[in-house]
């Protein structure tokens, strides 16, 4: 038993120490997926010309570029993609109070597609291709928030997580149906890319799109930290939370956009990327043993970014030179995962 | 700002704890309960009782401000209820609702530390102030031992425990409980009582609590509110408030009654079975009564004294009775009556009562009987009663225990009506 200082025994320090140890392993294994990623590909690279490479940026050798202009931007959009999507997950299970949600079941995605098919696919941009990728996150973000908005109003009628899960389902393949119309109008050019891009891929990311990614998500995270507090609350719901002083309606709005921004900001770039959203949260609940979000949203984070660059390295090298789609893999590994905690009935919410 | 707002207890603040004007309670244009008045005093225990619907969780969702009132006026030591911060109201009031709650991977420890939310910092980490707090809340519910359990695997008893304990970490108080006791087995019933009764008694927290059991808020409330077709109908302490007329026109009770000397509900039987008088007296006949009320019986008995339990249980019951007045010897104008009443029953019961001076002439009720040639059970002493009461027992049908008495009488019915379950015919054959 832990005996703290004062004498209190408290029964909160034995969580902590693991919770420490499991941050240290996790940090460890991204840096190491992290390395690999850079690593690894049709022209192999050492740690040691990797850690050359770093100290020159910009270098003009055949290895520099394909360090800083494709390897090193494909692994950080890999990190930082898995780290929002489970993070935006994490926050969708806590509002919905049901753990078979995500980003990707709940139609939002495919509201980001649709938004994203309308730009990428007519001519609504045109003369507005310079502001991309501003422009495609935007549409994604509107895309996601405004399926999002639909599925909250639909859940506030209806408590049944089931019903919940089949208007998501339902969403998916309205959306999928405008997406399929717009591609049978769109003009052939612009078909290749969109298809490419809703394969969902980490590929021919720019430093430009990297920082938007950083900055903007990197803010969203700082907040949903901040947020972690009433989000605790919140696993009591609504009612026992607002009985403790979480002012419930501006926290609903806050979570969901959080939620979304993280969510359509990937899809954006990346395209869909399937069940990181949902699985990674439930790793994260059993690696940590601990519901606590303080806990959880490092946590998911760290599982995101570990689970999905491991995806990436695997869409990349498995069938080498030919990359299979980033989603096949996600959800390979994701599906049977769920299916075996939902089994196990151990993430009960 | 954290520190001086942790304790809010005011022992100088004698001003009622929460107060209602006017109230009407409802959803959109939809009143549930209007016309509500009430005032809390610090450290009571105040209980809402009424049908189920009548508007007692409306109500408390109102006063934990869940739900806007439609109209009236509800205030906090004074202070209009609408004008608290959400922080200063958490402080103030905790709430422990019906809601299913099971957040995953929580042990007890750490869920009643959620209850912590209005006294932590943003991150919501615990000092040495929050951990006393925790165990003292643990304490105050009797759950030291279940600190580090999963919340999820608790029973439903130790979950409510672990609710209210949840509560309590908020330091409220005052503390709203919505059916408290629901879906309880009866040891943590009456131990979720216990300790809601404590919290007053000793922590001088203001409890409201909607209960089902009348009985149980009879013994532990110092107010009560009967809450029936949409209005507040009565109001005050139970001592006052609940007499077997008012908890009847609560419930629409058929069948049963809330006695209040008893403090409790005792149901009637629907009669059919034939009618039996019961020689009872001094406690004797109260679980008798019972027993032939379960089995369907109507009961006529007598004499009793006004002041006997058996009095109050054969009221409750509906039975016929001959009374005495308390302290005085059963006179030959009461004990007639009595013996009217005997001749017009089937059976005729003696409970084996002790024999005194004030009650002796109830032996001649059973000797009459037996003298009549009635069926007359005993359940007299079996050899160690006084030579009189010997006498007495002449001529009747021996029973050992109220399961014997029951037995012989079920047999003798059924001979008596040839089919065991000839209710009918019964009366019938009595005429």
């Amino acid at each position: 038993m832990n005996v703290v200082a004062g004498a209190t025994s408290c029964p909160v320090a034995a969580p902590r120490i693991r919770a420490a140890l499991v941050f240290g392993v996790l940090a460890i294994l991204v840096a190491v997926v992290l390395v690999a990623n850079v690593g690894i590909g049709s022209v192999a690279i050492s740690p040691a010309e990797i850690l050359e490479m770093l100290r020159r940026p910009g270098d003009d050798s055949i290895v520099g570029a394909i360090v800083w202009k494709i390897r090193i931007p494909r692994a950080i959009a890999a990190v930082v993609g898995g780290a929002y999507l489970a993070v935006s997950g994490l926050l969708l299970q806590v509002y919905f109070r049901n753990p078979i949600v995500g980003p990707f079941i709940l139609g939002i995605s495919s509201g980001a597609t649709v938004m994203v098919s309308l730009v990428m696919l007519t001519s609504l941009t045109v003369g507005l291709t310079v502001l991309s990728p501003f422009m495609t996150t935007l549409a994604a973000f509107a895309g996601a928030y405004g399926v999002m908005m639909i599925v909250v109003a639909v859940a506030a009628r209806v408590k049944n997580s089931v019903t919940l899960l089949i208007v998501g389902l339902m969403m998916g393949y309205l959306c999928g149906a405008v997406t399929a119309v717009l591609t049978a109008l769109a003009e052939k050019e612009k078909i290749k890319g969109f298809v490419l891009w809703q394969l969902g891929s980490f590929s021919g990311f720019k430093w430009s799109e990297i920082q938007v990614l950083l900055v903007g998500g990197g803010l969203v995270l700082v907040l949903i930290y901040t947020l972690s507090k009433p989000l605790n609350a919140f696993l009591l719901g609504e009612e026992y939370a607002a009985s403790m002083g979480v002012p419930i309606r501006r926290f609903r709005v806050l979570i969901l956009l959080c939620a979304c921004a993280l969510a359509g900001m990937i899809t954006a770039a990346a395209g869909p990327v399937a069940f990181v959203g949902l699985a990674v949260p439930h790793m994260a609940r059993l690696s940590f043993a601990t519901s606590d979000n303080r806990v959880l949203i490092p946590g998911a984070c760290l599982i995101g970014a570990l689970v999905t660059s491991l995806c990436d390295l695997v869409a990349r090298m498995l069938l080498s030179p030919v990359e299979l789609p980033l989603s096949a893999i996600t959800a390979f590994f994701g599906a049977p995962i769920v299916i075996g905690l939902l089994l196990k009935r151990r993430v009960e919410m | 700002m954290k520190k001086h707002l942790k304790q809010p207890t005011k022992p100088e603040d004698r001003s009622p704890v929460l107060t209602c004007r006017n109230l009407t309670v409802g959803y959109k244009d939809k009143p549930v309960l209007s016309g509500v008045d009430l005032s809390l005093e610090a450290g009571h225990f105040v209980t809402l009782l009424g049908p189920n619907g009548a508007g007692k969780t409306t109500l408390l969702r109102t006063l934990s401000r869940h739900l806007a009132p439609l109209s009236g006026d509800i205030r906090i030591h004074g202070r209009p209820l609408a004008a608290m911060r959400a922080a200063e109201l958490a402080r103030f009031m905790a709430v422990v609702l019906t809601n299913k709650v099971a957040p995953p991977l929580f042990s007890v420890y750490e869920f009643v530390a959620l209850g912590r939310y209005p006294h932590t910092d943003f991150l919501g980490r615990l000092g040495p102030d929050d951990h006393a707090a925790v165990q003292s809340a643990l304490a105050a519910v009797r759950a030291e031992g279940l600190a580090r359990r999963i919340f999820t695997d608790l029973s439903d008893g130790e979950r409510q425990k672990a609710l209210v304990a949840r509560a309590l970490a908020q330091q409220p108080q005052l503390l709203l409980l919505d059916e408290p006791t629901l879906h309880l087995d009866l040891k943590h019933r009456l131990e979720v009582m216990a300790i809601l009764r404590d919290l007053c008694r000793k922590r001088k927290i203001t409890v409201l609590a909607s209960l089902h059991d009348v009985d149980v808020a009879a013994k532990v409330s110092d107010r009560v509110a009967l809450i029936k077709d949409g209005r507040l109908s009565a109001w005050g302490a139970p001592e006052q408030i609940l007499t077997g007329g008012s908890v009847a026109a609560l419930y629409d009770f058929d069948g049963a009654a809330f006695s209040r000397h008893l403090g409790g509900i005792e149901m009637r039987g629907d009669g059919s079975r034939g009618r039996a008088f019961v020689v009872a007296g001094m406690g004797s006949g109260a679980q008798i009564y019972r027993l032939l009320a379960k089995r369907g019986f109507a009961i006529a008995t007598g004499v009793l004294h006004t002041n006997d339990l058996d009095y109050f249980v054969a009221r409750s019951l509906g039975a016929e009775c001959a009374i005495q007045s308390s302290m005085q010897a059963i006179d030959h104008h009461n004990l007639a009556a009595a013996d009217q009443l005997s001749a017009g029953c089937d059976v005729v019961i003696d409970c084996g009562f002790e024999v005194g001076p004030m009650n002796e002439a109830n032996l001649t009720l059973v000797k009459n009987a037996v003298g009549a040639g009635r069926a007359v059970f005993s359940l007299r002493g079996n050899g160690t009663g006084a030579p009189e009461e010997g006498q007495a027992g002449h001529g009747c049908i021996r029973c050992q225990d109220p399961g014997h008495l029951l037995d012989l009488l079920e047999s003798y019915l059924a001979v008596k009506h040839g089919a065991p379950q000839a209710a009918q015919s019964e009366k019938e054959s009595v005429s």
